[in-house]
């Protein structure tokens, strides 16, 4: 049992933090092709832009103007320090239901990104900077794996990262993928591999052989990788279960959960004629499942909850 | 002796000058002869010890405790937002215990009476039958709620929660300035700087054998747990706060957190037939007591303000049918209201025949033709306050007015002379506090926190608030305030002198 805005706080921390930490990687990755001069560069800087959103918007080509947008720029909802302020904001409402140890790190987070010195700090080394981010959000993480109760509270802030990790892998996949030619620079690949931090696991997999298929492949479908889309909805339905256990279970969110998972669980990509219609259907789903669980858990109506 | 810039006669020039000076403050630290008191002799001889830069280095160590911890409040400004910490002075301000002996039974006695004054104002009212309070002063207050008469209060416990703002008098007698029954706040800060004290002095805090405070939350939890045993063994408690952009919102979650209660704002609560709901996860969950750090004027549309939208609709009909109890009890500022004040120690000889342990200051009431014409003809001399206000605003401080204000001020006293008190401009004692690396002195107060349910219970430690400005006398954190930790001792050390 917990209060129906906390539960929704909650959730929309791991929802912002998830969505920084991956626009620190989409950021870091297009400062580093545009060091080279080549193809991919100009390739990974469009996959970035169409990620973000921001391909028919973007003020300039310039790839450290726009790195620097998307860190630091707290005009645009959706930059990091944006990400990262919200997040706070939603964990200083819910102060007493995190413990101090996670709400020390956020805060800490929140207090670098919005300092005066953080311009300073960016341009002196974007890279080194972006790293250090994604090192304090690791850290978040981990404090609050550590020390919280992994009962409803806990659910709520999972299913917020597992379901925007969900979207947002989704959403770069969409773009690489869903087009009618893929992108096939090795350059390019690599680049998207490291974006979903991914180019490790991918390398022990697959070896060095970098191929669009396998990417996708790897990215959309493999059963171990916490970042491939199956393995981000595996773990929506076990979250889901963790949060709805106290609520006697939730018909509507759970079914769609199941049935998402079932999906990416029993997909063979080698039977797949339209990657891009089960990523854009896969990514609807999410859509529905996050509306079905705010109206389960938080916005429900109050005449079906009256005590008779 | 080392305050560094001045000695305690030193720091007063007028008497050099040979003019009629004012009583020279009491200095918690040092005697008017110069000499340590005994129970700062082990702490000052630690600081002494310490450089400027290790001085600098334990205030860092402060700030960054609060910064991390979020007890800060928001700077917006231009392009970016900036997060400041609450002013936070690292040397703490100490009391001995039979000081403190003191403080603490006349706290409870006074406590005792003004719920038994409550009571009586909404109850039967004999206290003014007896002419003792004038009628009108009480039943014309503004903080006076016609919706409490007749309506029942467990342990007639109205104020749960107290915050008397003390000060030391130039004799070292400690006086009442002001009771605060209505929201109170400040207990967080006295437990953080607390928590950050253990940190910069960990060696004089073990040293000193300091009265521990970490049970409050505990005790407060007791204490709202009592308000509704009489018909619910295990209650549903819950703190209710306006908001994340309040103020004082760090201290709401603060004791939520502590206490293991939910920390709901009105959008999170209904009202159904008399009865108070939280909205949950797994549907609607009912309410017992209701901790508010909300305004009366502001928990419910239907009964107090109707622009209100941080209280519950139907919130005091539920109160007032007994499903769920509001702690403070509304309508208990009538008790702290700055012209009640001047009664309070008849009112604790009528309802204890006792005298008050811890005296009033001089207050003349502007209402009352004689003293209003002494207020007027002193106004350097004396510090007005209007009735209604709080927090430093609507108040003149004489001495330090230019003739003008003091002009605009006497205009507005003789147009509503009943809005208006007047006490003596008080020299508040003095403690040590880092200013620049340096120690000098600065003028503070003392707001303990007392507990009352079943029992009334102090806490033995305080918010010491601190005029950080030099020589200023308002130590409200509105204006310029800051703060510092109260280490009350357990036992004199030996061989101590008072």
């Amino acid at each position: 049992m917990m209060l129906a805005r906390v539960a929704d706080s909650l959730y929309w921390i791991g929802r912002y933090v998830e969505r920084a930490e991956h626009m620190c990687r989409l950021s870091d990755v297009m400062l580093n092709a545009s060091l080279d001069r080549n193809e991919a560069a100009g390739q990974v800087t469009r996959v970035v832009l169409a990620a973000v959103g921001d391909d028919e918007t973007a003020r300039s080509d310039d790839p450290y103007q726009l790195a620097l947008a998307l860190a630091l720029d707290r005009d645009d909802p959706g930059s990091i320090a944006s990400s990262i302020a919200l997040a706070r904001e939603n964990a200083r409402q819910v102060r007493d239901q995190i413990t101090t140890e996670t709400w020390e790190r956020l805060n800490l987070i929140y207090l670098r990104m919005t300092a005066a010195e953080a311009a300073n700090g960016f341009d002196e080394g974007a890279g080194a900077f972006l790293h250090d981010v994604i090192a304090d959000l690791h850290l978040f993480k981990g404090a609050a794996d550590a020390t919280m109760s992994h009962g409803e509270g806990w659910g709520f802030l999972m299913l917020g990262v597992y379901l925007e990790r969900a979207q947002l892998i989704g959403r770069l996949l969409q773009v690489c993928f869903g087009a009618r030619r893929p992108l096939d620079d090795h350059m390019a690949l690599m680049g998207v591999l490291r974006m979903s931090c991914a180019l490790e696991p991918y390398l022990r997999r697959f070896t060095a052989d970098v191929q669009p298929d396998k990417v996708l492949d790897f990215l959309l479908l493999d059963e171990e990788f916490p970042r491939s889309m199956r393995f981000c909805t595996a773990r929506i339905e076990e979250y889901l279960r963790t949060a709805a256990h106290h609520a006697g279970g939730a018909a509507g969110p759970e079914r769609l959960a199941g049935r998402l998972r079932a999906r990416l669980q029993y997909a063979d990509l080698a039977e797949l004629h339209d990657a891009g219609g089960l990523i854009t259907t896969v990514l609807d789903e999410c859509a529905d499942l996050h509306q079905s669980i705010y109206d389960t858990f938080v916005a429900y109506s109050l005449e079906m909850r009256l005590p008779a | 002796m080392e305050y560094g810039v001045a000695t305690a006669q030193e720091r007063n020039p007028l008497e050099a000058e040979g003019a009629p000076a004012p009583e020279p403050p009491y200095d918690e630290m040092l005697t008017a002869h110069g000499q340590v008191r005994g129970h700062y002799a082990a702490f000052h001889q630690r600081i002494a010890a310490l450089s400027q830069a290790e001085m600098s280095e334990r205030q860092r160590t402060l700030e960054r405790f609060f910064l991390l911890q979020g007890i800060t409040f928001t700077v917006y400004g231009g392009e970016s937002s900036t997060e400041r910490i609450i002013p936070t002075d690292v040397l703490p301000r100490i009391i001995p215990a039979a000081e403190w002996a003191r403080i603490e039974t006349g706290l409870i006695q006074r406590l005792r009476a003004l719920n038994m004054f409550l009571a009586d104002i909404y109850g039967p009212q004999q206290i003014l039958m007896d002419g003792i309070v004038p009628r009108e002063l009480v039943l014309g207050a503004p903080s006076y709620r016609r919706e409490m008469q007749n309506l029942y209060v467990p342990h007639q416990a109205y104020a749960n929660v107290c915050g008397s703002d003390l000060i030391r008098q130039p004799d070292g007698e400690f006086a009442v300035l002001e009771d605060n029954l209505r929201v109170p706040s400040g207990v967080s800060y006295m437990l953080a700087n607390r928590e950050a004290s253990r940190r910069t002095f960990p060696g004089s805090f073990r040293e000193a054998r300091v009265r521990a405070i970490d049970r409050y939350p505990d005790l407060l939890l007791s204490t709202l747990k009592s308000m509704a045993a009489e018909w619910r063994p295990n209650p549903q408690i819950v703190v209710l706060t306006p908001g994340v952009y309040n103020s004082a919102y760090y201290e709401h979650a603060y004791l939520a957190r502590l206490m293991g209660c939910p920390l709901v704002e009105g959008r999170d609560l209904v009202v159904h037939d008399n009865m108070v709901y939280m909205r949950t996860t797994t549907g609607l969950r009912r309410i017992d007591v209701i901790y508010r750090r909300v305004d009366d004027d502001f928990i419910d549309p239907l009964t107090f303000r109707r622009d209100s939208g941080l209280g519950s609709a139907g919130l005091f009909n539920a109160y007032r049918a007994g499903n769920v109890v509001i702690c403070n009890a509304p309508g208990t500022g009538v008790a702290d209201d700055k012209a009640i004040y001047a009664y309070v120690p008849e009112i604790i000889r009528y309802y204890l025949g006792e005298d008050a342990i811890l005296p009033n200051v001089e207050t003349f009431l502007c209402r009352e033709a004689s003293h209003l014409s002494h207020v007027l003809a002193n106004l350097d001399k004396l510090v007005v306050k209007a009735v209604g206000a709080s927090g430093g605003y609507g108040m003149l401080v004489g001495p330090h007015a230019t003739q003008k204000e003091r002009e605009a001020f006497a205009e507005a006293v003789k147009a509503d002379p009943a809005n208006y008190i007047a006490q003596p401009t008080i020299q508040l004692s003095t403690a040590p506090c880092l200013v620049d690396g340096a120690i000098e002195p600065r003028h503070v107060d003392l707001r303990p926190f007392i507990l009352s349910g079943e029992k009334i219970v102090v806490t033995p430690g305080a918010l010491t608030r601190v005029a950080l400005r030099k020589g200023s006398l308002v130590v409200n954190s509105s204006q310029g305030g800051g703060s510092k930790d109260t280490w009350v001792l357990e036992d004199e050390p030996a061989g101590a002198q008072p």
